[in-house]
């Protein structure tokens, strides 16, 4: 096992405002890592300081010892590091296909002139692209499919498109921004099985933002708990369980 | 629903469509007499002019309205170069597409600052306005109000002033840029342009570069409308200021909304009915606007997605899509 991505006292603050305070963790390959916290903890703006969304005011972040801090989303993504969106992210007017495609731009050949032209350079790149967003999707069972558009897809089904996207390329770093939210229970499971499998057998490693309980517990290989910005316990899901740090941000002093 | 997508052998008659179409053009100048044959040389001005502007407005989704700067920089560029410099028109074409590009350039700084939606569009529309003023003004350049004469040219012992000529020239400009532009909406570069305009923040987390999508569909579809500048200057034989105001832009944006917004079968479509029209129209002296505009508000109302949307109904072979399956 391997350390894919240190994150080193990062810190966000917008005027004034604390909204990430001095976080460090690792994430190892194969490993699930959670984040969990009540709203407002900061998990998000964990999240967005990591994919290069938000500019952290102090702190860095490494994947596989190089540093990625404040380069630009797309350079962030480039070198490894992919993420989905909590409120969804895929292109509605896109079909299934195109979503699944767009992940694998990066994994193109051929200059603008190439593909102007319709040179067979760009075109075999492209057909490349097609065969593996399809192989990807029938992994899945989202080949039927392909030429949906994916604004006429179930909330489930949309949630699936995005992570297919989103690990096209392979990426050793996955950021998942509460998957399971407004799944039933069956996708739900589905969406488990999803995760287990990346970690499991591609050997991913996952950071995971997830309010449904179960899924945290059952999934993660270690737990990150936040509030109001700062990490205030970590460990594995049955050390979590019993810490008092945690039992207090989430109910109060009892 | 799933889309109905063309099959292979759809897709092959499609390719086969795609160049009969200007085959048959070919012989057009044969059957029809001096008027008609200007009327069709309009038509493919406006096809390049309604292409470049769907890109922008239609497939990248910014509500950028410089087209008719672009436009206009390529006719005066055209102009300029022919005229001032003596270079043989026909090589202004690219030159002017050069121009347009620059135009598209510094119309996308005003994107790539962040400015968007209505705040992008009066700053184009003045972008379009700070232009005409130039033309205007710059009168040792430009001729001012009395524009410039393009001048007396021949090419292979014709005058281009003839307009079968100027047909066979700007019909292969078209077919040209048209394929071109097809060729890179069907790439990779064009699902990104269409992310962009889906969802830019998901887009970055893809690892594409937005800005560079946004400052590349720009500059390509002020190429697109600053050739269709230079053939403009010669279809008309000389420049005026009043040609690149607002009318233009309004006459072209609605033949971007006509053909179907971001479709490139739909600019094809809109610009050619939208040429068309008032030349019918000429039969109701005093009415002819009155109609224009019922026609146009009537497609609208009956296809708010254009007519492109009409024909990918009738079948899948007009389906254009943001990826190219292999042959």
């Amino acid at each position: 096992m391997s350390t894919l991505l240190t994150v080193e006292g990062l810190s966000v603050r917008f005027s004034g405002l604390t909204a990430l305070d001095d976080v460090s963790f690792t994430l190892e390959d194969g490993n699930v890592r959670a984040v969990i916290g009540p709203n407002g903890a900061g998990k998000s703006t964990l999240f967005n300081a990591i994919s290069g969304y938000v500019t952290p005011t102090a702190g860095t972040v490494h994947l596989r010892g190089q540093e990625l801090t404040r380069l630009t989303p797309h350079e962030i993504a480039e070198q490894g590091i992919r993420r989905t969106f909590q409120n969804g992210g895929l292109f509605p007017a896109l079909t299934v296909l195109e979503n699944v495609l767009t992940g694998l731009h990066a994994q193109t050949h051929g200059s603008f002139l190439d593909i102007l032209l319709g040179r067979s350079k760009a075109l075999k790149s492209e057909a490349d692209n097609i065969h593996r967003a399809r192989e990807l999707l029938k992994l899945m069972s989202m080949d039927h499919m392909a030429d949906t558009r994916a604004g006429d897809l179930s909330g489930g089904q949309q949630r699936i498109v995005e992570i297919v996207r989103t690990v096209a390329s392979d990426p050793p770093v996955l950021l998942l921004d509460e998957p399971a939210v407004g799944l039933s229970p069956v996708a739900r499971a589905q969406m488990m099985e999803i995760i287990h499998r990346l970690a499991g057998e591609k050997g991913v490693g996952i950071l995971l933002i997830e309010h449904a309980v179960e899924l945290v517990m059952a999934a993660a290989d270690r737990i990150l708990v936040m509030a109001a910005g700062a990490r205030i316990a970590e460990g594995t899901p049955e050390e979590i369980r019993e810490d008092r740090a945690v039992l207090e941000a989430y109910l109060g002093h009892s | 629903m799933s889309q109905i997508m063309p099959s292979a052998r759809q897709r092959k008659t499609r390719t086969l469509l795609f160049w009969a179409v200007p085959a048959v053009l070919l012989l057009l100048p044969l059957t029809t007499n001096p008027y008609t044959q200007f009327i069709a040389n309009g038509m493919l001005v406006s096809v390049l002019v309604t292409l470049g502007f769907t890109l922008t407005i239609g497939n990248l989704g910014q509500l950028a309205f410089a087209n008719t700067a672009f436009f206009g920089i390529g006719a005066y560029s055209s102009a300029i170069l022919a005229a001032k410099l003596g270079v043989p028109w026909l090589l202004t074409i690219p030159l002017a597409g050069a121009f347009g590009a620059l135009g598209g350039f510094l119309a996308s700084a005003a994107a790539l600052r962040g400015i968007r939606t209505y705040y992008l569009a009066i700053i184009t529309l003045a972008f379009g306005e700070l232009m005409r003023w130039a033309y205007l003004h710059a009168k040792p350049l430009t001729g001012g109000t009395d524009g410039m004469p393009m001048p007396r040219e021949t090419l292979l012992g014709i005058s281009l002033t003839d307009d079968t000529l100027k047909f066979y020239i700007f019909l292969a400009v078209t077919v040209l840029l048209v394929k071109a532009t097809l060729n890179l909406m069907r790439s990779h570069f064009g699902r990104a342009v269409m992310a962009v305009r889906e969802n830019e923040i998901a887009t970055a987390s893809l690892a594409i570069p937005t800005a560079r999508v946004i400052l590349v569909t720009f500059m390509w579809s002020g190429f697109v409308v600053g050739c269709a500048g230079a053939l403009f200057a010669r279809h008309v034989g000389h420049v005026f200021p009043e040609s690149f105001g607002m009318l233009h832009l309004i006459a072209s944006f609605a033949m971007v909304l006509v053909g179907g917004l971001g479709s490139v079968l739909g600019a094809v479509l809109g610009a050619v009915l939208l040429t068309a029209l008032p030349e019918y129209l000429r039969a109701f002296p005093g009415m002819e606007e009155l109609f224009f505009g019922l026609i146009v508000a009537g497609v609208l109302v009956a296809m708010p997605m254009g007519l492109a949307s009409l024909l990918r109904r009738v079948s899948p072979i007009f389906v254009e899509r943001f990826y190219r399956e292999a042959p």
